[in-house]
């Protein structure tokens, strides 16, 4: 493996931070592998993405505006991201650990005969030969791997896990032409808004999540929401939480939910199952407040503050909304 | 219609987990074997099509899995499933995501379907990479993350899930699909249907009826495991009881800012 190829997620021309932290990481690969640093960016608003990306060391921004890219699922992408690869040669292939990233992932590994290594956080090249950190089964284990027999190597990047800086001297952006004679049949008919998006769950720094202790839908967008603000974060949750309907599985956090590392997550009215609780162990530090002394979350939070909810929230949000207006 | 569930064997998910030093895999005696999660919401999500399609709409297990997961198997069968394929074979042993998605979408094509069903991620190696790999190596079309699945006049329309919502896709049978837990509750099984599932038909496939022409398993593995260490450990927290809001408020308050979080 020589060079580095980033698959840039976004919509519309808004992308995440961990774009620029993949693109931050492939440099400083390429550079230790001695190849270059490449990225895609597909679909419509895929120029303006690229602007962003030139304050980042990359060499190469490939780009293409087909809307093809948008109309129909998958596809067109790995086409065009096979193509990508296939001209550049034996490459590290990093997309980020989203749904998205894994599925162009999975199905760049059939198309390249790649191998594959998921929610990697940290990568290292040590006598040329690339070895992959990842935390595996919920945290339980932290693996060093290597890829071996294959040409392309696929890494999903946690959100979150390395850092982006920006530098360099301003990549080179290229049109990337059409693959020829491809045909396309999952047709995406509509796009359905549940949820602001504005900032992606997995890789906010700061988590604030509500478990079944919040009693209903409600406090979650008056008490959860403007405290997440407060702190520059978002809104997450369990799964009592989401299967009670009061909050999209999206914002479910856990085993069968999403994994999040954020610098601080905020656990309220959560018992701290062991299923949660591999969804959000490796976080920076854990705030819990429960009106039990007693739950789980204690084995393994930083801090563990025993009282009501519903009282505390509104005058933390307060006293951090005060601190932040003292300080503008 | 055939459709197809492929269900992944997993540790229990509720057990602790060790790693075996020497073969650098997963232990697996002494912990329960239990169906991935997920995947028995593919099967409640292909029990649901099968009661609405009705006629002869049929579906099939499948699973990659060494022959002693066949008593997990046919829990699956109790929920509904009409027959098992097991992928079993000593040469699968020390596949990665590669060689699973490999071998298993040359079983699929053996076996015949309409719709193939998955989960959306394993509990224990969680890639999330088979399903669309799959759909590749069938060269099929492919959906992942869908949290309401349809078939009407021989089409396939599905919600998929996004960060913030979902996408409604339409496409051509035959596909991949895999699930989102939205799909609903999986069903548990009935004394009728475990009594039922005990004369449901289990085929056990080796790798020999696949006539592969690459390696596969261990020496067709792409991957490869260095090292494994037990991750930091978290010290207990340190507790405070709050007599009321505002004391509680601050004792929070006064920790981020020593934590320089805010
Ligand atoms: C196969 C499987 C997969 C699962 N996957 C997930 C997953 O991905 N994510 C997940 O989260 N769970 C998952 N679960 C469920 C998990 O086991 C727990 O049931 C769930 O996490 C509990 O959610 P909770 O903490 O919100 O609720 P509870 O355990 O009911 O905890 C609520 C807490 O709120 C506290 N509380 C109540 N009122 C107040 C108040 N006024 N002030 C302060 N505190 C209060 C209570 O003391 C209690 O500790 C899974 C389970 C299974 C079997
Ligand atoms: C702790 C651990 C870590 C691992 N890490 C890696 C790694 O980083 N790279 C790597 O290449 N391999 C890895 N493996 C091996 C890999 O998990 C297996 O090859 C696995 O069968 C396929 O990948 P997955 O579990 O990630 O499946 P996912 O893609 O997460 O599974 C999605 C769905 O595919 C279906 N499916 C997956 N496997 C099977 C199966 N055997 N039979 C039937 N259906 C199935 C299920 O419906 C499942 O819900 C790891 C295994 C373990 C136990």
């Amino acid at each position: 493996m020589q060079h580095v190829i980033v698959f840039v997620e976004h919509k519309a021309g808004h992308t995440r931070k961990v774009t620029f932290e993949m693109a931050t990481e492939a440099r400083t690969i390429a550079d230790a592998l001695g190849g270059k640093a490449h990225a895609v960016a597909l679909g419509t608003g895929a120029a303006a993405i690229a602007e962003q990306l030139k304050a980042y060391p990359l060499d190469t921004i490939h780009v293409s505006e087909d809307t093809d890219v948008d109309k129909f699922l998958l596809d067109p992408t790995v086409d065009y991201m096979e193509a990508v690869a296939k001209s550049t040669g034996s490459a590290l292939i990093i997309v980020p650990n989203t749904m998205l990233g894994r599925d162009v992932g999975g199905r760049l590994m059939a198309r390249l005969d790649a191998g594959f290594n998921a929610d990697v956080t940290d990568m290292k090249v040590e006598g040329g030969r690339l070895s992959i950190t990842a935390p595996k089964l919920g945290g339980a284990f932290i693996t060093t791997k290597a890829f071996k027999n294959c040409d392309f190597g696929i890494v999903t990047l946690r959100p979150n896990a390395f850092a982006a800086k920006a530098g360099g001297a301003g990549a080179q952006v290229v049109q990337i032409e059409k693959p020829a004679g491809k045909s396309y049949a999952m047709v995406v008919e509509s796009e359905v808004e549940e949820a602001s998006a504005e900032m992606g769950l997995e890789e906010a720094p700061v988590v604030v999540s509500g478990g079944r202790g919040l009693g209903g839908p409600e406090p979650f967008t008056t008490m959860l929401k403007p405290l997440a603000d407060a702190l520059g974060g978002t809104v997450g949750a369990t799964r009592a939480a989401a299967d009670a309907g009061w909050v999209p599985y999206s914002l479910q956090i856990g085993q069968t939910g999403k994994t999040v590392s954020p610098q601080l997550y905020i656990a309220i009215g959560i018992s701290g199952a062991i299923q949660h609780k591999v969804g959000m162990r490796t976080a920076g530090t854990i705030v819990a407040i429960n009106k039990d002394g007693t739950v789980p979350i204690g084995e393994f939070a930083d801090l563990l503050v025993v009282g009501d909810l519903f009282k505390i929230i509104p005058e933390l949000t307060k006293l951090i909304e005060a601190a932040k207006a003292a300080h503008a | 219609m055939k459709i197809v569930v492929t269900v992944k064997l997993v540790p229990d998910p509720n057990a602790e987990k060790r790693m075996d030093t020497a073969t650098k895999r997963l232990v697996r005696t002494g912990v329960d074997t239990v169906i991935n999660p997920y995947d028995e919401y593919a099967i409640e999500a292909a029990l649901q099509l099968k009661e609405k399609l009705g006629g002869d709409t049929t579906v099939t297990v499948f699973s990659m899995v060494p022959e002693t997961g066949k008593e997990t198997v046919r829990k699956a069968l109790a929920m509904g499933a009409d027959d098992a394929l097991m992928l079993s074979d000593a040469g699968l042993e020390g596949s990665d995501v590669w060689g699973t998605a490999y071998v298993m979408a040359q079983g699929l094509k053996k076996v015949g379907f309409d719709l193939v069903i998955c989960g959306g991620l394993s509990d224990d190696g969680s890639s999330g990479g088979v399903p669309g790999a799959l759909a590749e190596y069938l060269g099929v079309p492919g959906l992942t993350n869908a949290r309401h699945v349809e078939v009407a006049d021989g089409k396939l329309k599905c919600q998929r899930e996004t960060d913030n919502g979902y996408q409604v896709v339409s496409g051509p049978l035959p596909a991949v699909v895999s699930v989102t837990m939205a799909v609903g509750e999986p069903r548990y099984p009935s004394l009728k249907g475990i009594m039922g599932a005990k004369k449901k038909t289990i085929t056990v496939m080796p790798l020999s009826e696949l006539g592969l022409d690459r390696p596969v398993g261990n020496d067709g593995a792409k991957t490869e495991l260095l090292q494994f260490a037990p991750p930091p450990v978290r010290a207990k927290a340190h507790v405070v009881n709050a007599e009321d809001g505002p004391s509680g408020a601050k004792a929070i308050f006064d920790f981020l800012k020593e934590k320089k979080l805010v």
